[in-house]
Parts: structure tokens; C-alpha cells; sequence
């Protein structure tokens, strides 16, 4: 597809070659220039057409019939995203095992952090299925899905101890207790 | 398979806990000082003129050889305490000194330049009398041995028994001294009391018996400082109830009686009450004395006498006169007297002995302490000059056991502080903020008194610490200009400011004589000294520190508690811990004797918190006792709680604080005296922090400590020691209700007991009777997994008894103290820091003291880091915080929190005091000494250099694209 733009450029290029090669294309609106140009032109036999014009017909972009059992699919693709995640994840957390060092705290971090990526652009991801019939079945769906997503990255955390169940895990926390009486004493002097 | 892991755990446990000193810090936060305690015996040395070299004898069982120049040790040999190693006499004679040990057991000789051991002879059984070097034809070749019924002699070259000879009638007659003028006899002479002196004359060579002859003396009490022998051969004794001096010829046979000369013929009166003391010379064992000698009438007042022709003639009467002492040099021998010249000074004058002329310009003045005390000895160095007139130098030492060396015109060449080989208790105290921090500090202190006053105030105040920086800025580029050296600034009274971390404190000594010190705990330095006079030998002191550094502008406060142990009556001593000076503080008087002392945190409107002192009828004395303090004391009464422990009776009891200050006896647990003995009860330190209620399992849970701040442990010995009845007990005692809340028997186990009580352990070490060795015993007692009550801790209400955990370990070296460290908020890992007879102080992970360690590993102990169960508790030489800087006779090791949670700052005192910093978690709060700086900031600079031109590379290579 050439376009106007394109030969007047690929005019301008060869004309522009003459004084700088660097330059792709030049709109010259100065009125000498346009003289010039349309001196070339007028040589050459072209209409000059405007920037961004195409002289081809724009193909018809309106809905149809056919395309609405695609839309379908497709939200119901965004929707099951999530759900087709788990088994994939849970395969890398069975590899990544149970201790604590760098990898598997960044496989846990990015395995909790995409759920919930997901669910605070919840609106968004609606937004997407706003021409969709099934539009809040596909949300629960793919609200479910995260859901689970975050519930099994908590799962791994859990048995990665990295959450604070246990007692132990606040007696940071505790304050020593005050002592009611005043004691003291000892051998006799 | 197992064993090597449990190796291996044990190899990584040790390489997380290895902490030693590296090289470069050698000095850098730890010194020592080295005491020898107060001299007896101290000969300089005058083999050849050069010499530098000063042998000391002291009360400690030191024998010792200082530099005379600088007041160092050049070396010093620590023997046995007790009258093992008493040192019953000291002799020198050119390279040689000689020394009899532990009350006549051995005689040794030593090397004096380099305090090598030439020789050492055992001596015969009996009680050591005197002891002498005897010359033959102006050589000296032998040293005689006066026992109580046997004299020996010598080689003083090879220490070999030339000779011993039993004494006629020893059992009657009191043998004191021995003579011997260099003409091949030895003259041994003793007294019968209240009758007769009993002259014996031995031959050098063989020991064979020359003459035995006995002299009427009937006035005769003491041979020992009354009598002296003058001038070849003639006893001189004197006599205070008759007023007389007698002579009498030695060698001569005709002479049966003494021959009495009445003091009033010479004008002379000895003072009532006063023992009179001869003092005689004999500048070389092998000649005879002098006949020129010092006469001692009164405390302050000495007279030179001369024996010529049978006749006392004065010399020199001084009067008053405080210290006479002869010294000699080559062919002259001088008398130095030291004469008070105002109230604070003293003048030293010396005199020759020969005339009693005085030396001209040979005066020193002796510029006396204030803080200090009186002088008692005096130690003359004599020296020829090159124009062969006499030069001295003085060692004075006072009676609060500082020497003090003197030259002339009095300047004073080195000062030593022997009181400090006897530390009997010690505190740290803060040191008070700088002048421009206090300013700060007073300004929130001081009451608000209108808006614009205070705005003025701040000003002024904000004007005064850009002075200050500025002035600090100043002389930081003062400083930089001037070579490295140079800077060092010294530490005195007015420079003393806390540092950024608290590392540096005043360190309160009370020593055994009465004199205290503060000392500077970053140099060692002695800050302030105060002497206290007419402190009895023995008395038992408590040093209390009332009111700490933090309540500006309300000095700090430290109060000693004196008690004298034959009246039992106790004093106050209230001082301030920075300057040493006595506070102007109106003290309860003690009438009655003082049982023990309690310090409640509860404050007075001055912030100093209150005293109590419960004396014999158990009446409480309150100290301060304004109205405040005494409202506050009623509002509280019924919540204090104190305890005593009487040893002799076995009896613990337990009292509460009634309203009116009286109190009532409300527990008492008797253990029985026949049976077992209290040795020792401590509590738990008031100053202690616990940051962790309780212990993370390897399943998570949690086991909860049991901290009962009331917690007494009371240790107990057998009074059977037999090896295989002999046991220690241990009972863990609430001092509140008395109820006994654990209750141990080691058996077959004998003391000394060492033992350290803190959070919710008791670590103590025992001798092991059956396997004779020693044995650490760690108790750990716990909750549960439940807190019975997690926000107040009443020991009225503690339904359930603990559990209690314990494990023992055998420790391969004895042990003289043990200690635990502390820091400010207890994060930090405890160690306990051990003091070892060899001078070392051993830094023991309490890691390695945990009932918990398992015999077998489990998966769960090695997620708590549980060392496994090992038997032999292992001493590894990295563990050792002095490295090689040993602290002779460890007694007691202190320790205090700074201002960094990692640190915690450590004094060891016992004949020497060493003071260092311990890191038990390793410094985690603190950079280490070779961070590299240079290296972090040339790269922080150099990334952010290298952001800043890529940046601007980026820019430019994004705008050429821009216009591609």
C-alpha cells in the first residue's frame, strides 16, 4: 500500500537527498517551498493531498452476528484466566518446597501478588466483559478464580511459616508483666 | 552418620558464637593495671648506680621489682594467698634477694634483673623469727634462718644447709634476733619475759656453740623494735616504765648486767603509752653497725643518738618529726626525717649520720593529699653525685596505701595507687551530659513561666549550641593541622562528658582500706580519690548509688553504708559518684547496729530514690526521710517486702513494712545448722531487662518463662565433708511469701559454690567429689505454655509451682568467680563470663548452658538451634576477653549495660583490675572497625556520578532518535 503521503515523501525524500539524507520526510508550508512543490507537482501530474489521507476505502467495522459468539468466548477466556493458573501454580509450588530463601519467596510474593493485582483492577477486567450477556457469571468466575489463586498462595506462606499463627510469633509482643510487690534484702550484715 | 552431624552442628554452633579480640584492637577499648598491694619490705637497689630498680614485698604476698623512674613493674611473681605465701622478710645483697616464704617454709633467691628463681631451699619445720645475712671478712656468703627452736644457715650462692643447730632451752627462751658483725660469729639472742636476755654465740663455720651466756633483764617485754645492736656488738635495748636505755657488750664475758643509762640524763622523756623504737643501721652485713641510731620517743618525735666510748650522746633531736630512715651510699650513710612544714606539706631533709649536720639544698617537700591520708613509711634512696656529695630520692607511703616517689625539690616523679589491689565493691555510674546537652536538658526541666520568656530561653539556648559547634568545629580544623600525636587529649575531672553511646562511665571503687576511687573506665585513669580516716580493718562496706546522671540538675548520688564489724554499728558516706565530694546531705544517725539495707524505686522530690535500713529490732530507717518520702513510704508500705538470712542460725525470714516504719516477721524457713549451712543467697539484679517472656519451641509454640523478680536462690553446703556425704543444696525461695519453689541436692559435692541468678535461671558450679572434678549445673525454670497472669506479677498469687529444667556439665578448670553480662534492653545473648585462677576470664555462651540441649537431635531441636547434649563443656582460647592480659587473684568481675544493646561493659577486679567491652550477639548495631568507608562512599559516589551522566546520554540519545 502506498500512500500519498508516502510518494510525496519518497518526492521529498529525493529532493530533501540533495540537502540533508537524514531527513525522512519535510512538510514545508512555506509558501516559496509550496510554489516549488507544486511547480513539481504540476510537473509530475499528482494531486497534492492532505497529511493522513488514504484513498482507500476504510473497511466496515460494525458488529455482527458471527463476532458476538467470539466476544463470548473471548470474555469467557479472561474469566476462566485465573482458574487455568492453579494447577500450573501448584506444580511450581510443590517444586519450589518449604524453605525459605530467596526463590521460592519470590515464586510465593509474585503467586500472592497477582491475585490480588487482579482483583483491585476488578472494574477494569468488568469493564472488559461489559459486552458480554454473561457478564456477572464470567466476573464471579473470574473473582472465584482469584480468589483461589490468593487462598493457595496464603496455603504456601502457611506452610512456609511465614504467617503469624502462632503464639510464638507475638511474644515480641509482650510486655513484662509489672511486679506488685517490692522486694530486697539479704544476709545479715 | 549421626555422630558426624551432631558434629558438625556442634563445629557451626561454635563458629557462630566464636568471638575473639583481633590484634588491632589490643588496647583499643580494654586496659589493665597492675597492684601489688601494701608494701612491707622495699630495698632499692644500689649494686651499681644505674640502677632503676626497686624491690617491693607487700602485704599480698607480691614480690615485685618496680622501676624506680617510672613506678612500672618490671616484673612481679604472685605467690599463694593466705599464710602460705606470706613473705616473712626480704634481704638483698648485689644481684641477689632473698626472700623468706609462708612463715619460714622456704627460702628463695632471686635474680633481681630479671626476676628469675636462683634458687629455693625448704626449710626445717617451726615458726620463723628473724632472719639475716651473714658476712664473713667483708664477703657475704651465707643467710641465716632464725626459727622458734632452731637456727640454719645458708649458702647464699647456691642455697645449700651449711649448717642447722637446735637452741638451748627453746622452750622457755624466746629467740627474736640475729647478729653478726662479720667476724665469724653468729649471736642469736632471745629473752625470757620479765626476766632474763639469752645471748647465744654460734661459730660460722661448723655451728658449733661458742658461748651461751644469760643477762638480768627483768623490765624486758619485746626484743623486736625496742632493742638494736649499735656499733660492733653492743645491745641496745630501751625501756618505756623505767625510762632507761641500756647497753651491753656482746662479745664480752665479764659483763652480767646491763648497763642502764636514765633518758632524764639526756634530757629525754618518752611520751606515755608510747612503745619507744630503736632504729640502728648496718649499711654491709659484714661490717658492723653504725653507732649512730634513731630513737623514737612519741609518734612525731625522733632523736639521733651516737654511742661513742660507752656513752649516748644526742646528735640531732627533731621535734616534731613524723618519719626518720637511714640509707646509705658507698662509704656514706645518710638519715632522712620527714618534719611537717604547714598543714598540708611536709619537708625531707636529710642529715648525716656520722654528725646529724644537715645537707644543704637536699629539702623535698612532700605536698600531702588533702583526700588522702597520713604518711607512715618512708623508703630512702641514696645516691652519689658526680661532685661526690649525696643525692637521695624518697618513697613515701601513707596510710591510705599510696606510694608516692619524690626527688628533688619535691617534684613527684611516680604515684601508685596500692589501695586498689584490695577492691571490696564497685559501681558504674553514668557520666553527666556536656555542658551544652545539660543547657538543653534544664531547659525542659525548669517550669514554664510565659510564652515569651520561654521563646527567649530557647533562643538563647539554640544560640548556645551553635557556639558550642562552632567552637568544636574550630578546634576539629585546629586539631587536623597538628601532628596525630599530639592531639591526645588527656581525661581530667572537667573534661569528663558522656560519649555518643554511653561507653564510657565512672567507675566507683571502695577498697578495703577506706580510700575510694573514681576511675575513668575508658583510660583507667584515676579520677578523684577520697581517703575515708578511721575506717576500721575489716569492715563491711555497701555501696548504693541513689540518684543516677539522668535527673539534671540534681547531682548524682552515691551513699556507702560502713559498718563496723566488732560494734556492728554502720555509718553513712554520702558522696557524689563524678567528683568524689562529700554531699552536704543531713544523714540519719544509726544508733543501733544495721542489719541490711533495701532500695525502693520509690523517689523523693529530688529524685534520689529512698534507703531503707532495717537495724537489730527490725525498725526501718528511712534515708531520705523528708515528708514526702515518709507520705509516700505509708502509701506503699503494705507492697514492700524484705528478707534476711542469718547463716549461724539457718533461718531465712521474711518480712513486710508496717505504716509506722516497723515491721512484721511474716515467713520464716529454718535450715538446719547441724545438717547444712547458708553459704550464699542472691536475688536477681535490679537493673536487669528480660526482652523475651518466653522461648519460641521448635513446633512454634511457645514456652513461657517463669520470672519471679521476688526469686531468691539460696545455696547451702554440708557441714560433713566427707567425699561421699558431703552434698550442696540449692533451694530456689519466693522472698515474699518464703514458699519454696524448687529444691535441690547435688550429691557427693563440695564448695566453693559459684553462682550467677538472673531472668529465670540459676547456673552454678560445684566440685564433684566422687569424680573430683568441676561441674556446671544450669536450673531453667518455666511456665509453661501458658502465662498465668501476663500483665501484673503478684508472688501472692502464683497458683501453680514451675517447671524446672536441669542439665550438668563438666567444666575442666577450677574456677574463682563468675559473673553474667547484661545489657541495656536484654535482646542480646547472655554469656557468663567465668574467672579463672590462671588470670583469665572465659566468655561462656550461655547456649552452652541450656537444660534444653538434646541428647539425641530431632528435627524440632534444630529448628530451636539446640546444641546437642555434650558432657565436657569446651574452653576454647578465643573465649578468653583479656587474650593475654591476665588479672592476677580474680575476686569479683562487674558488670554494667551501655548504651548499645550489643555491648555490655565488663570490670574484672582482684590484685589487678582490667576493664573491657563484651559483644555477646557479636556488634550488630554497630559498623565494624574495618568497614570500609572509602570503598562503600566511592561507590555510592560513583553510581550515582555514573546515573546522573547516563541519564543525560540517555536524554540526548532519545531526542537524536526523536529526530531520526
Amino acid at each position: 500500500m502506498t500512500s500519498p503521503g508516502g510518494q510525496g515523501g519518497g518526492a521529498l525524500s529525493t529532493r530533501g537527498g540533495a540537502t540533508s539524507k537524514r531527513m525522512k520526510w519535510a512538510v514545508e508550508l512555506s509558501l516559496g517551498n509550496c510554489r516549488s512543490r507544486g511547480d513539481r507537482q504540476s510537473k509530475d501530474g499528482d494531486v497534492m493531498y492532505p497529511v493522513g489521507f488514504s484513498d482507500k476505502p476504510v473497511p466496515d467495522t460494525s458488529v455482527q452476528e458471527a463476532d458476538r459468539n467470539l466476544v463470548e468466548k473471548r470474555c469467557w477466556d479472561v474469566a476462566l484466566g485465573p482458574l487455568k493458573q492453579i494447577p500450573m501454580n501448584l506444580f511450581i509450588m510443590y517444586m519450589s518446597g518449604n524453605t525459605i530463601s530467596i526463590f521460592p519467596i519470590m515464586m510465593v510474593c509474585m503467586m500472592a501478588w497477582r491475585p490480588i493485582q487482579a482483583l483491585m483492577s476488578m472494574s477494569a477486567t468488568f469493564k472488559l466483559l461489559e459486552s458480554s450477556s454473561q457478564q456477572w457469571l464470567q466476573g464471579l468466575v473470574y473473582l472465584v478464580g482469584n480468589l483461589l489463586g490468593s487462598a493457595l498462595a496464603i496455603y504456601k506462606c502457611q506452610s512456609m511459616g511465614l504467617l503469624p499463627t502462632h503464639s510464638s510469633d507475638w511474644l515480641a509482643f509482650i510486655e513484662p508483666p509489672q511486679r506488685l510487690e517490692i522486694m530486697g534484702g539479704g544476709m545479715v550484715m | 552418620m549421626a555422630w558426624l552431624v551432631v558434629r558438625l552442628a556442634i563445629s557451626l554452633s561454635l563458629l557462630y558464637t566464636a568471638s575473639a579480640v583481633f590484634e588491632d584492637q589490643v588496647g583499643k577499648f580494654d586496659w589493665r593495671e597492675q597492684f601489688i598491694g601494701k608494701v612491707r619490705f622495699a630495698l632499692f637497689d644500689t649494686h651499681s648506680q644505674a640502677s632503676k630498680k626497686l624491690l617491693v614485698a607487700t602485704d599480698k604476698n607480691v614480690f615485685a621489682s618496680l622501676n624506680s623512674r617510672t613506678g612500672d613493674l618490671f616484673w612481679r611473681h604472685v605467690d599463694k594467698t593466705g599464710p602460705e605465701g606470706h613473705i616473712d622478710a626480704l634481704l638483698m645483697y648485689g644481684q641477689d634477694a632473698v626472700v623468706v616464704v609462708g612463715n619460714g617454709r622456704l627460702l628463695r633467691s632471686w635474680e633481681t634483673t630479671v626476676g628469675g628463681l636462683k634458687w629455693e631451699a625448704v626449710l626445717d619445720t617451726g615458726s620463723f623469727q628473724a632472719a639475716a645475712l651473714i658476712g664473713v671478712q667483708d664477703f657475704v656468703k651465707y643467710v641465716a634462718v632464725l626459727k622458734k627452736s632452731a637456727i640454719s644457715l645458708h649458702d647464699l650462692s647456691s642455697g645449700s644447709q651449711i649448717w642447722v643447730e637446735n637452741l638451748p632451752d627453746s622452750d622457755t627462751v624466746q629467740y627474736q634476733t640475729i647478729y653478726s658483725g662479720g667476724n665469724g660469729l653468729v649471736f642469736v639472742l632471745g629473752f625470757v619475759p620479765s626476766s632474763h636476755i639469752v645471748i647465744v654465740e654460734y661459730k660460722i663455720e661448723d655451728g658449733e656453740i661458742m658461748k651461751k651466756k644469760s643477762v638480768e633483764a627483768a623490765w624486758m617485754s619485746s626484743l623486736e623494735n625496742s632493742c638494736a645492736v649499735i656499733s660492733s656488738g653492743n645491745l641496745l635495748c630501751v625501756d618505756q616504765t623505767t625510762q632507761s636505755l641500756y647497753t651491753l657488750p656482746l662479745q664480752s664475758a665479764e659483763h652480767t648486767e646491763m648497763r642502764q643509762i636514765h633518758l632524764q640524763t639526756l634530757d629525754l622523756e618518752v611520751a606515755s603509752g608510747f612503745q619507744p623504737v630503736l632504729t640502728s643501721t648496718q649499711p654491709n652485713p659484714a661490717q658492723p653497725p653504725l653507732a649512730e641510731f634513731f630513737l623514737q620517743l612519741s609518734p612525731d618525735h625522733h632523736i639521733l643518738l651516737q654511742l661513742k666510748d660507752d656513752l649516748i650522746a644526742p646528735l640531732r633531736d627533731f621535734n616534731p618529726s613524723y618519719l626518720a630512715a637511714f640509707a646509705t651510699s658507698g662509704e656514706k650513710t645518710v638519715a632522712a626525717v620527714m618534719t611537717p612544714k604547714n598543714d598540708t606539706a611536709c619537708s625531707i631533709n636529710l642529715f648525716s649520720a656520722d654528725t646529724g649536720r644537715r645537707h644543704l639544698d637536699t629539702t623535698i617537700i612532700y605536698h600531702m593529699d588533702p583526700n588522702g591520708g597520713k604518711p607512715n613509711r618512708l623508703y630512702v634512696h641514696a645516691f652519689l653525685k658526680k661532685d661526690d656529695s649525696v643525692g637521695y630520692r624518697v618513697m613515701v607511703q601513707t596510710e591510705d596505701l599510696t606510694l608516692t616517689f619524690l626527688q628533688q625539690p619535691g617534684r613527684v616523679v611516680w604515684m601508685r595507687e596500692e589501695a586498689l589491689a584490695d577492691v571490696v565493691t564497685m559501681e558504674m555510674v553514668d557520666l553527666p551530659l556536656t555542658g551544652t546537652q545539660a543547657e538543653l536538658e534544664g531547659e525542659f526541666g525548669k517550669k514554664a513561666d510565659g510564652l515569651l520568656p520561654m521563646v527567649l530561653k530557647r533562643l538563647s539556648s539554640q544560640f548556645i549550641l551553635l557556639q558550642a559547634w562552632m567552637a568544636h568545629l574550630w578546634k576539629l580544623f585546629y586539631d587536623a593541622r597538628k601532628p596525630r600525636s599530639s592531639v591526645k587529649n588527656e581525661v581530667t575531672i572537667d573534661t569528663l562528658s558522656r560519649d555518643e553511646f554511653n561507653l564510657q562511665k565512672m567507675m566507683v571503687m571502695v577498697t578495703a582500706s577506706g580510700k575510694l576511687f573514681g576511675i575513668d573506665s575508658k583510660s583507667g585513669t584515676v579520677l578523684w580519690k577520697q581517703y575515708l580516716e578511721d575506717i576500721k580493718p575489716d569492715s563491711i562496706f555497701k555501696l548504693i548509688v541513689q540518684r543516677t546522671t539522668a535527673h539534671f540538675p540534681h547531682p548524682p548520688q552515691c551513699t556507702l553504708l560502713i559498718k563496723d564489724k566488732d560494734t556492728g554499728l554502720g555509718s553513712l558516706y554520702v558522696f557524689n559518684p563524678i567528683f568524689g565530694k562529700k554531699s552536704h546531705i543531713s544523714v540519719p544517725a544509726l544508733p543501733r547496729p544495721v542489719l541490711q539495707t533495701l532500695l525502693l524505686p520509690v523517689i523523693d522530690q529530688d529524685y534520689a530514690k529512698v534507703l531503707l535500713l532495717i537495724d537489730d529490732q527490725y525498725k526501718v530507717t528511712a534515708f531520705p526521710s523528708t515528708k514526702n518520702v515518709l507520705q509516700q513510704l505509708q502509701d506503699t508500705a503494705s507492697s514492700v517486702f524484705f528478707y534476711l538470712v542469718d547463716s549461724s542460725q539457718g533461718k531465712l525470714s521474711g518480712f513486710r513494712l508496717r505504716m509506722d516504719l516497723s515491721t512484721e516477721l511474716i515467713w520464716e524457713v529454718v535450715i538446719p545448722t547441724e545438717v547444712q549451712k547458708i553459704v550464699a543467697v542472691k536475688g536477681k539484679r535490679a537493673n536487669e531487662h528480660v526482652h523475651s517472656q518466653g522461648r519460641v519451641m521448635g513446633d512454634r509454640s511457645v514456652l513461657y518463662k517463669y520470672l519471679n523478680p521476688n526469686l531468691l536462690a539460696v545455696i547451702t553446703e554440708s557441714t560433713d565433708i566427707h567425699q561421699e556425704r558431703s552434698f550442696v543444696g540449692i533451694f530456689l525461695i519466693d522472698g515474699v511469701t518464703g514458699r519454696i519453689v524448687h529444691e535441690a541436692v547435688q550429691r557427693k559435692a563440695r564448695g566453693p559454690v559459684h553462682f550467677v541468678h538472673s531472668e529465670n535461671w540459676l547456673v552454678y558450679v560445684y566440685w564433684n567429689s566422687k569424680f573430683r572434678r568441676n561441674e556446671f549445673s544450669v536450673l531453667e525454670l518455666f511456665e509453661g505454655a501458658e502465662l498465668y497472669n501476663s500483665t501484673v506479677f503478684s508472688s501472692l498469687d502464683r497458683p501453680h509451682p514451675p517447671q524446672v529444667l536441669q542439665q550438668s556439665y563438666i567444666f575442666p578448670a577450677p574456677i574463682s568467680t563468675l559473673e553474667a553480662t547484661l545489657t541495656e534492653k536484654g535482646i542480646t545473648s547472655r554469656h557468663l563470663l567465668v574467672g579463672l585462677p590462671s588470670g583469665s576470664i572465659l566468655s561462656l555462651p550461655k547456649m552452652f548452658l541450656d537444660p534444653r540441649r538434646p541428647e539425641l537431635i530431632s528435627e524440632q531441636s534444630r529448628e530451636e538451634n539446640l546444641i546437642p547434649y555434650a558432657p565436657e563443656m569446651p574452653i576454647r582460647t578465643e573465649w578468653f576477653i583479656n587474650y593475654n592480659q591476665t588479672v592476677s587473684r580474680v575476686r569479683g568481675i562487674y558488670t554494667a549495660p551501655s548504651g548499645l544493646e550489643s555491648t555490655c561493659l565488663v570490670v574484672v577486679y582482684g590484685l589487678d583490675i582490667y576493664q573491657t567491652r563484651v559483644f555477646p550477639s557479636k556488634q550488630f548495631d554497630v559498623l565494624k572497625d574495618d568497614y570500609d568507608y572509602v570503598l562503600i562512599s566511592s561507590v555510592l559516589f560513583g553510581l550515582f556520578f555514573a546515573t546522573m551522566i547516563s541519564k543525560r546520554l540517555a536524554e540526548v540519545k532519545l531526542l537524536n532518535r526523536a529526530w531520526r
